[in-house]
């Protein structure tokens, strides 16, 4: 078993009331899997399926199709598009 | 070559930004830009109870931002670059952004410049948040920057 932290920015953080949260992950997931499980773990947890909800691992950007390896990520994040500069 | 990029609270001096940026005798032009933070209240005089803020993502920004700075220092010739970019509350017409180029000729400078401004806005981790008469509203981005991305692909 394996924690990974998983982090929530501006409004997605306000939505689900929290900053972030651990996971504990037995085999690898696919980032959508990942938001699957947590949308069924907590009560304001289907914000993270909402259109243009972004990702990132390792602080990289990532897709719905990308796999999480809970033997290497240490954190993953969820997030509205960017609006920086 | 070298680069420095910064995601801090505080205000930053464009003229000693600039001196860092001219240290190269090659150099033989500079190019910067500035962003600033528009008026957005829409209720007059409600300008002192308004508040724009901006989050970002503490690891996540400064890799976005090094590595936007790496691909145009490989895409061209250049010898300084420099970002800044703020966090925190904001009022109008602060500055929030810099980045600046210095490169042996022009083109590269401008090009470079460009280049960077335009991933910032759509490759790193930063969100706008403007509140007015208590309500407050994070805001969306724009599809046009995204597909600003596209002029960059060769």
């Amino acid at each position: 078993m394996y924690k990974i932290k998983v982090c929530f920015f501006a409004s997605l953080r306000e939505q689900l009331a929290m900053e972030s949260t651990q996971v504990v992950l037995s085999k690898p997931l696919s980032v959508l899997e990942l938001k699957e499980k947590i949308t069924a773990q907590y009560a304001q947890g289907s914000h993270l399926l909402d259109k243009g909800i972004q990702a990132s691992i390792d602080f990289e950007f990532a897709r719905d199709q990308d796999i999480i390896d809970p033997e290497t990520v240490n954190e993953v994040a969820f997030f509205p598009p960017v609006t920086g500069g | 070559m070298s680069s420095q990029v910064k995601v801090q609270q505080d205000d930053f001096n464009v003229e000693q930004l600039y001196q860092s940026l001219r240290n190269n005798n090659q150099t033989g032009g500079v190019v910067m830009f500035v962003g600033l933070v528009r008026d957005f209240t829409t209720v007059k005089n409600q300008q002192e109870d308004s508040v724009f803020e901006l989050e970002h993502y503490p690891g996540m920004t400064e890799h976005n931002l090094a590595k936007i700075v790496s691909t145009a220092q490989k895409k061209w010739s250049l010898h300084e670059v420099i970002v800044v970019h703020r966090i925190g509350k904001l009022a109008p017409q602060e500055q929030i952004v810099f980045v600046g180029v210095s490169a042996e000729h022009r083109r590269e400078a401008f090009l470079a410049c460009d280049f960077i401004m335009d991933y910032l806005k759509s490759r790193a981790a930063f969100w706008k948040k403007e509140t007015q008469t208590h309500q407050s509203n994070w805001v969306a981005a724009s599809e046009q920057d995204e597909a600003q991305l596209q002029r960059w692909e060769d």
